[in-house]
């Protein structure tokens, strides 16, 4: 059985964290007088209460260790509460929603999905879209700081090939964070600032940039407008398509300069492989636009672009209803909610370190039935990739699959037709955002589903942020025994 | 470079051999006073011929000893050829079908996959339904020997599980008990078609029909005398049959051969067995229980619907009681996860086969116990023998490379015009050798006909790969391949 103490008195620093985020949207609605503040209030207070209370209650003497049963309850915990205490200012506010979909809007916008039940966003009160914003925002903070701090350790889907070099002995979760986790935030802020500021120059107001800056950063996909992205200029569809870039790029990799005196990023070959992928696939539909549906060189360029590169980075922003482009882009588009951006990025879905791994793995096999004799090594970055490494890979690459098949069934028995099914659960799985077809297509919303379905879809974007094994090991028996 | 006289050789047997098979058409041709014994006795000349001049042109004196690489061009090689050979008839025939659709037919019928461009079959002439239901029963028997003799032995995607003996050199091997289990196979393959004959011609189909049902059964390839399938019929007593037939097809066919040697705890203890019935029942109660729910019949006739469906997709045969491409929802996401999952390793059904799932299940179950306890020393088993890494790897490669050709596979499709149900559906089942789609366009009841030629191209490539088992035809693309 773990010791549940320490998980609940860091869970509470973080519902105190989420609390006193609230306070932002409240005191910008205190300004503007839209009558969302009461609700804020109200959700800061159940948050802080909680948070108070289970840091009190479980305070521990001196020094605590995670072990890694508690850091895998941890890292579910943490993030289950943080998405009920967020979902809370929907429910309380003048929006109404109702449980499901209100739980559902606050995961989706922690696990930085985008997807989302609300319409008529362009006359949203600002509060609402502010929190929108800065859910996107701090769930990327989450997503990262997970990323560094506990998956490595947790061995989950290979990213033990990602402990930080320079903290390779340690195993504990506190120097972690202090050592490459500030950086990394610092990292992060500088980003959202440079992107408000080359939106405010792209010309959007200072409020539509802000909140278009933190979830471009954090490849979250929660817009100020119904139209998405598709409401605003060249310049600022431009300046999106680099803020995901960077958003989906392994974070690390920017503090490398500074930290070890060398321009790693330019020699990952995951940055690589992820810019070509990238590449691949505006290029393929630039050329399917242009070539069948007549589009205009430039213009086939510019729309094609920024939606791979939303979809590829698992954004969810839009410019075009890309559901119109035909079967081809359809499936090119369904296809790519499984690749996602890069480990320790706050992109979802597969990532593209693991179909290295799997590329790597297949061109081993093929060598082999050759030469059956032979020994070769698969490798990542120049440096082989053990066996247990590749274990984990493969097995994340499996549980994710099965997930999403489970949850494509499971969402056809809540009523809905095959294509919405499949494409919602991978988008859900891969933190994607909008699904395809008529109903939760670029352009549409998940407010139609019913409540099974957004339960469950809410699910699914849980289980593909926090990487599927780190849900499942739980529901092994031996997990609770001891 | 590789020796490819063997190559040839073997290819000019195939080539004769299908010749052969054509008389057999082309004599029931001739005794039904139909002018098309001409179109058989025509093809089967030619391809007599050049069968002939092969074998005389790349015989080599002595024993042939085969390296692993002509192994893997003999497999592929032989497929093509029997394909090529059997879209002759279709050709030459009155049908008027082009080049796309006599080879589209003729891969579809040696894949036993059962995919068509045949409309109006209940008036073809029974030459060139014979003929339809031959090539799927000699692929059926080809496939087993296949994934006995031949795919164990090259390590295919983890068919070295399945290796009968360990001698050194690879002719060794293939000569010794491997060729008496195949023989083995083969009769039970023999029996169970004249025995699906008697059954469906005791269920009330006539002679004809009914040995031409038992032949595309026993192969799970799907071709029918109808073009409402099975349906047609509607005699629930054939579709009981076509669904025995159906499951038994997806079986491993050595239970049958251990059962013929009183070996009874083996036999029912086979561990690909136990999984690949759970999951067909599992799929037959959910999809007869929609039907039930949904389209307001009577509990029976459900469960019968809804198991043949089941049975039908998850073999890869691809008979219909009912047009199940017009359905939508629930049993569509079932199906098309179900035809990915296939039926077992040595039974003539495609897929990724049950075995697979199998080693990816305990890999993934030791994987989260060592989660928990990084430091243990866990090892996978597979009937109660430890599944080293190589084995792993090389099925975890196949499930990898299985699925990314799907994904191409289906963006090409929507490329050439088919929409996102359409295309994923047909792709998935294309390679799966399954033959219809889950939409109404490419559904049991639709046909390929309508298609335009360069779909029927690639999903004559995707059955051809899929049989293969991929890896089969890939490795012919590493330039390592044809160096030395």
């Amino acid at each position: 059985m773990p010791d549940i103490r320490p998980v609940l008195y860091v869970t509470g620093y973080l519902l105190l964290i989420l609390a006193a985020a609230m306070l932002l949207p409240m005191s910008l609605d205190l300004v503007r007088s839209q009558g969302e503040w009461p609700a804020f209030l109200a959700s800061a207070m159940t948050g802080a209460f909680v948070g108070l209370a289970l840091i009190n209650g479980n305070r521990p003497g001196g020094e605590f260790h995670l072990r890694t049963r508690e850091a895998f309850l941890l890292t579910i915990l943490g993030w289950l509460t943080c998405c009920l205490l967020g979902a809370l200012p929907f429910a309380f506010g003048s929006q109404h929603l109702r449980a499901a979909s209100a739980i559902f809007e606050s995961v989706s916008g922690l696990t930085t999905t985008g997807a989302t039940v609300l319409s008529g966003l362009d006359h949203a009160p600002r509060a609402i879209l502010l929190w929108r914003a800065l859910l996107n925002w701090l769930g990327g903070v989450g997503i990262i700081i997970t990323a560094v701090t506990m998956l490595p350790i947790l061995r989950i889907g290979g990213m033990q090939m990602f402990r930080m070099e320079s903290s390779d002995k340690t195993e504990k979760v506190k120097p972690r964070i202090s050592q490459v986790g500030w950086h990394m935030l610092g990292v992060y802020a500088l980003f959202t600032l440079f992107l408000w500021g080359g939106l405010l120059i792209a010309g959007m107001s200072p409020f539509d940039a802000l909140c278009h800056a933190m979830s471009s950063i954090s490849t979250g996909g929660f817009s100020t407008s119904d139209q998405s992205l598709g409401r605003y200029g060249d310049g600022a569809r431009w300046v999106c398509v680099l803020g995901m870039i960077v958003g989906g790029a392994t974070f690390s990799l920017f503090i490398a300069p500074w930290r070890r005196g060398h321009w790693a990023i330019l020699r990952d070959s995951q940055i690589r492989w992820y810019l070509m992928t990238m590449a691949f696939f505006s290029l393929l539909l630039t050329f399917w636009n242009w070539a069948v549906r007549d589009m205009g060189a430039y213009d086939a360029l510019r729309s094609s672009t920024f939606n791979v590169v939303a979809v590829l980075t698992t954004t969810g922003f839009h410019t075009n209803d890309y559901d119109s482009w035909g079967g081809f882009a359809e499936i090119v588009f369904f296809m790519m909610a499984f690749v996602g951006g890069c480990t320790g990025s706050t992109a979802g879905g597969i990532k593209i370190f693991r179909y290295e791994v799997l590329f790597a793995m297949v061109r081993k096999h093929a060598r082999k039935l050759l030469h059956p004799t032979g020994v070769f090594v698969v490798s990542f970055n120049e440096m082989a990739v053990n066996d247990v490494v590749m274990r984990s890979v493969l097995s994340f690459v499996m549980f994710y699959f099965f997930s999403f098949a489970g949850l494509s069934v499971a969402l056809t028995m809540t009523g809905l037709d095959a294509m919405t099914s499949l494409s919602a659960s991978a988008a859900a799985m891969g933190n994607v955002g909008p699904g395809l077809g008529p109903l939760i297509g670029p352009g549409g919303t998940y407010a139609p589903l019913s409540d099974a379905a957004k339960w469950l879809l809410s699910g699914g974007m849980l289980l593909g942020r926090l990487e599927v094994a780190t849900f499942l090991v739980q529901l092994t028996p031996g997990f609770w025994r001891e | 470079m590789q020796d490819l006289r063997p190559i040839f050789v073997v290819s000019g047997w195939v080539l004769t051999l299908l010749a052969a098979a054509m008389a057999i058409p082309a004599v029931v041709d001739a005794v039904h006073a139909d002018p098309n014994w001409r179109i058989f006795a025509a093809s089967a000349g030619v391809s007599a011929l050049l069968g002939l001049l092969l074998i005389a042109a790349n015989r080599t004196r002595g024993k042939i000893d085969l390296s692993t690489r002509q192994m893997f061009l003999l497999t592929v090689a032989g497929w093509l050829s029997a394909a090529v050979a059997g879209s002759l008839p279709f050709a030459f025939s009155g049908l008027h079908l082009s080049a796309a659709d006599a080879f589209f037919e003729a891969v579809s019928g040696v894949t036993a996959t059962g995919s068509t461009v045949l409309r109006g079959l209940d008036h073809l002439p029974p030459g060139i339904l014979l003929w339809r239901a031959l090539l799927q029963w000699l692929g059926g028997a080809g496939f087993l020997v296949v994934s006995v003799l031949v795919l164990p032995n090259l390590s295919v995607g983890g068919m070295q599980l399945f290796r009968l003996e360990s001698s050194a050199t690879l002719a060794d091997r293939v000569m010794g008990r491997a060729v008496k289990v195949a023989r083995g196979l083969l009769l039970v393959y023999l029996l169970f078609t004249l025995l699906l004959t008697l059954l469906y011609w005791a269920a009330g189909m006539s002679r004809f029909p009914a040995l031409l049902h038992a032949m595309s059964t026993i192969s799970c390839g799907g071709f029918s005398t109808m073009d409402a399938s099975i349906g047609s019929w509607r005699k629930p007593a054939i579709d009981w049959v076509a669904l025995g037939g159906m499951v038994v097809a997806g079986a491993p066919f050595v239970i049958w051969l251990q059962l013929g040697q009183r070996r009874w705890r083996q036999a029912l203890g086979n561990p690909q067995l136990r999984w690949y019935l759970g999951l067909l029942l599992l799929s037959m109660l959910a999809i007869g229980l929609w039907m039930l729910l949904t389209h307001g019949i009577k509990p029976l006739p459900a469960i019968r619907h809804g198991a043949f469906v089941a049975a039908s997709v998850m073999t890869g045969t691809g008979f219909a009681t009912l047009d199940w491409g017009s359905w939508d929802g629930l049993p569509v996401a079932v199906l098309f996860f179900l035809s990915f999952v296939g039926g077992c390793a040595g039974s003539t059904a495609g897929g990724l086969k049950i075995f697979r799932l199998q080693i990816l299940y305990t890999s993934a179950q030791v994987q989260l116990t060592r989660l928990l306890r990084p430091n243990s020393v866990l090892v996978p088993s597979y009937e109660k023998k430890p599944v080293d890494s190589d084995v792993r790897e090389s099925v975890l490669g196949f499930l990898f490379v299985y699925t990314l050709s799907f994904a191409v596979l289906s963006m090409l499709l929507g490329m050439v015009g088919l929409d996102f149900m359409s295309a994923i559906t047909a792709a998935g089942s294309a390679l799966a050798n399954l033959g219809p789609g889950l939409t109404a366009a490419t559904g049991p009841m639709a046909g390929y006909a309508p298609q335009p030629d360069a779909v029927k191209w690639l999903l004559s490539l995707a059955m051809l790969l899929g049989r293969l088992e991929i890896f089969t035809v890939l490795v012919l693309f590493i330039p390592d391949f044809w160096k030395h």
